[in-house]
Formats: structure tokens, C-alpha cells, sequence
């Protein structure tokens, strides 16, 4: 069960780290597509499922992944981390399931304030980085003691 | 005091319990059955209304037509295919064709005719229906599959039969998956002329529509042309077949907007250098007079264009005021009194996360509910209905009622003070509040829904139905009825 926690907490950050890439991707396909006389308006961005250029993939992967795959990684972490010894790791995954919610939001809510796309960006940081550490915490077993007041 | 191994391990159950099941349960309840009737559910919003008076007998919605043995005036046969398509422009598009074009024929009648249409489907493996958007056709001819009729399957065909009551620019599309049949291109414009004949010495359609994120008028990427002499006067029709709000605005003369949903406007005063803005779905008929020189150029956006008259001439700056519908014209009577309503409704838009049929997401609400947690809005024929729209979810919506106009009496609590403003299509911005009002006129059972057709698919989708109208048709089934 811990060696499965690790792995979640790992496979979270890596996801992170997908969803600033795709977005990026998404963004340059943007401006490639407008530089070559493409024109942006709310109508284009509707047609998502025939986007006039193929890195608007990037937009649809980041929504799906930070949408629906994210949250339930981060929901399987902490119900993995009931059942592993690992000290701390409860909280840890509670920790990460608030900010990922809370990422989610952030997103949603950037389409009406743009200046929540600061904190949305700001809080992967966290998420990225709390997820590695959960992991990296995680390599060390919780003591189990034998008796009663061992040092932990 | 520490636990026993097993005192752990129970413990850890117990929370993964906690955790998964009211997610287990809210995934469960959230699942809809393979076939259901759209009136059964949800819940019933009477409005303040009566309860159901059962002394009249019920009627399906289906027996709601134009008596068989009229003659119609004006016949067409349209037949729908799923194929590629080539635009003017030369680009290929994957997607589906009427008679062999996409936008489909623009069908035209005069006020008065009895309109039949004969809709064969040649090869939409989906099933097919056709929509009459914003015409108030009766309850049996409202094309959405699933509510008034089953979908066309591929080889079957079904007749259209109304009457052009109503005088102004409408559109047809399939109500049948539509949001993937009207992306692709299956719909087409319909006109409504006095019996006098046209109001203007020129009256050209310009539908516009997104295909493959390219923004075309009347099928032809960029700009469509229409040929017009110095001192014409000139009839624009604009249809917004997309998902969004479309910016308008007119270089070269002086122009109002003569009618907007279908529906006249009164007095509409000379305006220039201001932005139209179009519903999703809905129609402005802009009127003006070509000048004795140069062209006329009615900008779609940012992208396309009407160009009315000879010679060109390039885009100018999209005017940053909006011609405010809310104060233009001049009043004159609606026909009833909306102060004394007989049913209030509120129509609550929001966003919050939960299961659609199972799927995890960030979806829309009606008055708090997640599909198929709505309002049913229950009225009784000759009911004046007022309702409420508010809109707190974040994103723009343009909410359509079926078989219905109805009248704006305000926005975010400031009264309409200019000619009545009737809608079919109302674009409700993210933290707006509409107040409308209509009469019950026309039974049936009719969807009111956002037309920005995805948004429908997700869940942002009621109904309006008349006491004593019974459903015969279900959603899924074995016609594979999803009209969203």
C-alpha cells in the first residue's frame, strides 16, 4: 500500500507537470495559428470538437485531465492512504485532495476574473510540489512500534 | 492506548466508507434509465398556479397538428445526409448535407400559407429531426426528438405541416443530437414575407455559421455578396446558427433593426456606429438604404461580412457601444398584462460539480438542480406567464423556448422602455437577471433550453408543458431519441 501511495503521489505531479505542458502547446498553437491570419473570437473557441488547429487538443486534454483524472487520483490517494503506514500521509493526501478542488475552481472561475488564472497558477506549484513530497516522504515506513513509547 | 492490527484496518474501511460513499451515491442517483419521458422527470413547477383541473380530457402531443385535409401552399422535400461536403471556398467539410448542400435551401412563404415539409433521411445513422426555431408551430410539428416526435431513422421520413403565421427570419436544424448535427452543418434558413411581398426593394438572408472553426455566411467563407443599385433599400436577415453571441456592425449607411426573433420592432430609430449583438439562434433583420456611392458592409463578426451593393471596402473598427434592445423604439401594447401573472417561474442558472448520467464533471444547474433535477414548468392553456432568468454560473446563455415569444420587461431590474422586445432566443449574460412574460397559447410540451447546444448536452435543459398534454415519446428508447 505504500509503495501504491508513492506511485500515486508521483503519477499526480507528473500530471502537473502534463498540464502546464499541454497548455503551453495549446497557447503557441494559438498564436502559430493566429500569426498565419487565423482569427480568435468566442464562436471559434465553441467549436472545440472541430478546433481550426490541432494543438487546441492541449486545451481539451488540460480540461479532461484537471477536470475528471486529477481529482480522482488525488480521491484513490486518500483512500490508499487509510490502509498505508505511512506517517503523516492521511493529511498529506487530504492536503493535496483541498488544493486540487480548489485548482479546479481557480480554472473555472479564471474564465470571469483573469486574475484568478494567477492563483491557478501559483497553486500547480503547490499541488506539484506537494505531491512530490508526499512521495518522497512516503519511502521511509511509520514506525510501527512493538511497545508502547518508542521513539519515533 | 494503541489499536489492535485489526482495530487499523477496520478503521481505515470506515473512512474509505465515508469517503466513497456519498460519491457512490450521488454517481448512482445520477444515473438516467436506457428510456424515460421527459414529463416524468424532474419536478413539477406550477408557479403559483392551480393545481391540475382533471375534468379535461388529456391529449398527446402528437395529435397537436394542422388538420390533414388542407391543401398546403408551399411544398418542399428536404433529405438529409451525413457525408462530406465542399464549401465555396473549396474546403472540405465532414459533416451533414440537406439536398445536397449544407446550409440547407432557404425555404420562403408567404404570411398566411400552410407550409408542408417532407424530410426523408437518406443516411444520418443518429436519426433526424427538423426544427422550426422560433416559429410557434403547433405542439405535434416541433421537431425535437424525443418530446414531440420519435427521430427519423436512416430510410424513414416524416411531414412537417404549419402555418407561416408569423411574418420575419427564422431558421430549421435538427433537434436530433444537435449538438453534434447542427455543428456539422444540418439546418438551413426559413423567411416569412407579407402577403404584399418583400418590405424591401432587396431582402437577403445571411446565416451565418461556424464550420470546422471557420466562420462562413450563407456557406461561403469570409464574404458573401449581394448585388443592390444606389437607393435600394435593403433588408438584411441575420441568422446566428452558432453557440455564441455574434457582434454586428454596418459600414456605409445609416441602418436600423427592423425586426428581431421573428418579430417586428416598433419605430426602431436610425442608428450608426453601434454593435449589434445576436443571440445564439436568434435573428435581426437590419434595414438601410444603399448610398449613391459605394458599397454597404454588413461586418458578422469579426471575420465574415454581407457585402450589399458594388465594389468593396474593408472591415472598420467594431464600434464599442451596444445598441441596447432594453430602450429601442417606441413602446406600443403586447396584448396582455403582465402585472397580473397567473404562474411565476424562476429559471436559475448556476455551476457546480456532480455526476451528468454517471460522468464526474463541473456542471449546470437549473434553480440548484443537476440534470434531470429540473423544473418541469406547468401551465395551463391562456396562462400569462412571467419568468425569471437569472444567470450566476459564470459563462453566457442564450435560452431558447420553444413554440413560444416572449416579451423582455427587464434587465437587472431596469424596465423595457423602448418597443416590445419579443424573444425566442435570449442571450443572458453571466450575472444578469431577465425578467420575461408570455402567453400560454400554443399547447404542448416544449424544451427550454440553452442554445449553445453542448451547454444543452450538459444538462442545461427544462421543459414547459401544458396541464392535460401527455408524452408518448420517450428520451432513448428504441428510436435512440436525444434531442440535446
Amino acid at each position: 500500500m505504500r509503495l501504491l501511495y508513492r506511485i500515486l503521489a508521483f503519477i499526480i505531479a507528473v500530471e502537473v507537470a502534463i498540464q502546464a505542458a499541454v497548455m503551453v502547446w495549446a497557447v503557441a498553437g494559438l498564436y502559430v495559428w493566429v500569426d498565419g491570419g487565423g482569427v480568435l473570437d468566442s464562436a471559434v473557441l465553441q467549436s472545440e470538437e472541430a478546433p481550426p488547429f490541432d494543438e487546441a487538443l492541449g486545451f481539451m486534454l488540460h480540461g479532461m485531465n484537471g477536470m475528471m483524472v486529477i481529482p480522482a487520483l488525488a480521491l484513490i490517494l486518500l483512500i490508499v492512504s487509510f490502509f498505508a503506514k505511512v506517517r503523516g500521509g492521511i493529511v498529506r493526501a487530504l492536503v493535496l485532495l483541498v488544493l486540487i478542488v480548489l485548482q479546479v475552481f481557480l480554472g473555472l472561475w479564471g474564465h470571469e476574473a483573469a486574475i484568478l488564472g494567477l492563483f491557478h497558477g501559483l497553486n500547480a506549484f503547490l499541488i506539484y510540489g506537494g505531491a512530490l513530497m508526499a512521495g518522497i516522504r512516503a519511502r521511509k515506513p511509520a514506525s510501527e512500534p512493538v511497545t508502547g513509547n518508542a521513539t519515533q | 492506548m494503541r489499536l489492535s492490527r485489526r482495530a487499523k484496518i477496520l478503521a481505515a474501511v470506515a473512512a474509505t466508507v465515508a469517503v466513497l460513499g456519498p460519491v457512490a451515491w450521488f454517481w448512482h442517483s445520477s444515473l438516467l434509465p436506457d428510456a424515460y419521458s421527459v414529463t416524468d422527470m424532474g419536478y413539477h413547477d406550477r408557479g403559483g398556479g392551480p393545481d391540475h383541473d382533471a375534468s379535461t380530457a388529456p391529449q398527446a402531443v402528437d395529435a397537436l397538428t394542422v388538420p390533414d385535409g388542407l391543401e398546403a401552399d408551399v411544398r418542399v422535400t428536404l433529405t438529409a445526409e451525413r457525408r462530406e461536403f465542399t464549401l465555396a471556398s473549396g474546403r472540405r467539410v465532414d459533416g451533414y448535407t440537406l439536398n445536397g448542400s449544407s446550409p440547407g435551401p432557404e425555404i420562403r412563404a408567404e404570411h398566411g400559407q400552410l407550409i408542408e415539409v417532407r424530410l426523408l433521411n437518406e443516411s444520418v445513422p443518429d436519426g433526424v429531426t427538423l426544427h422550426w426555431h422560433g416559429v410557434d408551430v403547433p405542439g405535434a410539428m416541433d421537431g425535437a426528438a424525443g418530446v414531440t416526435q420519435d427521430a427519423v431513422g436512416p430510410g424513414g421520413e416524416f411531414v412537417y405541416r404549419f402555418f407561416a403565421d408569423q411574418v420575419g427570419t427564422f431558421w430549421y436544424h435538427s433537434h436530433q443530437v444537435s449538438h453534434e448535427q447542427v455543428r456539422g452543418g444540418l439546418l438551413g434558413p426559413l423567411v416569412i414575407t407579407p402577403a404584399s411581398g418583400p418590405p424591401a426593394d432587396v431582402d437577403a438572408v445571411a446565416l451565418v455559421h461556424h464550420y470546422d472553426g471557420r466562420r462562413t455566411v450563407n456557406g461561403r467563407e469570409g464574404v458573401d455578396r449581394v448585388a443592390a443599385a444606389p437607393g435600394d433599400t435593403v433588408r438584411v436577415r441575420i441568422v446566428n446558427t452558432d453557440f455564441e453571441v455574434m457582434r454586428v456592425w454596418v459600414d456605409g449607411a445609416r441602418f436600423r433593426v427592423a425586426a428581431v426573433d421573428g418579430t417586428g420592432l416598433h419605430e426602431p430609430a436610425e442608428v450608426e456606429d453601434v454593435t449589434v449583438m445576436v443571440a445564439a439562434g436568434g435573428r435581426n433583420d437590419l434595414e438601410f438604404t444603399v448610398p449613391a456611392r459605394g458599397p454597404v458592409r454588413v461586418n458578422l463578426g469579426a471575420t465574415a461580412a454581407l457585402l450589399v451593393g458594388d465594389g468593396t471596402t474593408a472591415a472598420s473598427e467594431r464600434p464599442q457601444e451596444v445598441l441596447d434592445l432594453l430602450h429601442y423604439g417606441s413602446p406600443r401594447g403586447i396584448g396582455f398584462d403582465p402585472g397580473a401573472p397567473d404562474r411565476e417561474f424562476a429559471f436559475g442558472i448556476g455551476r457546480r460539480p456532480g455526476f451528468l448520467d454517471g460522468r464526474p464533471g463541473v456542471w449546470w444547474t437549473v434553480n440548484g438542480g443537476l440534470f434531470p433535477d429540473v423544473p418541469m414548468f406547468t401551465v395551463a392553456y391562456g396562462d400569462i406567464v412571467r419568468m425569471r432568468i437569472t444567470n450566476d454560473s459564470g459563462e453566457s446563455h442564450p435560452m431558447h423556448l420553444h413554440g413560444h415569444h416572449a416579451v423582455v420587461l427587464s434587465r437587472d431590474g431596469v424596465a423595457a422602455t423602448g418597443s416590445p422586445w419579443w424573444i425566442d432566443s435570449l442571450e443572458v449574460g453571466d450575472g444578469e437577471t431577465y425578467e420575461i412574460a408570455f402567453e400560454a397559447d400554443n399547447p404542448g410540451i416544449w424544451m427550454d433550453h440553452c442554445h449553445n447546444l453542448p451547454h444543452a448536452a450538459e444538462g442545461l435543459v427544462a421543459h414547459l408543458v401544458y396541464e392535460g398534454i401527455t408524452e408518448p415519446f420517450l428520451i432513448g428508447g428504441d428510436a435512440h431519441n436525444h434531442p440535446e
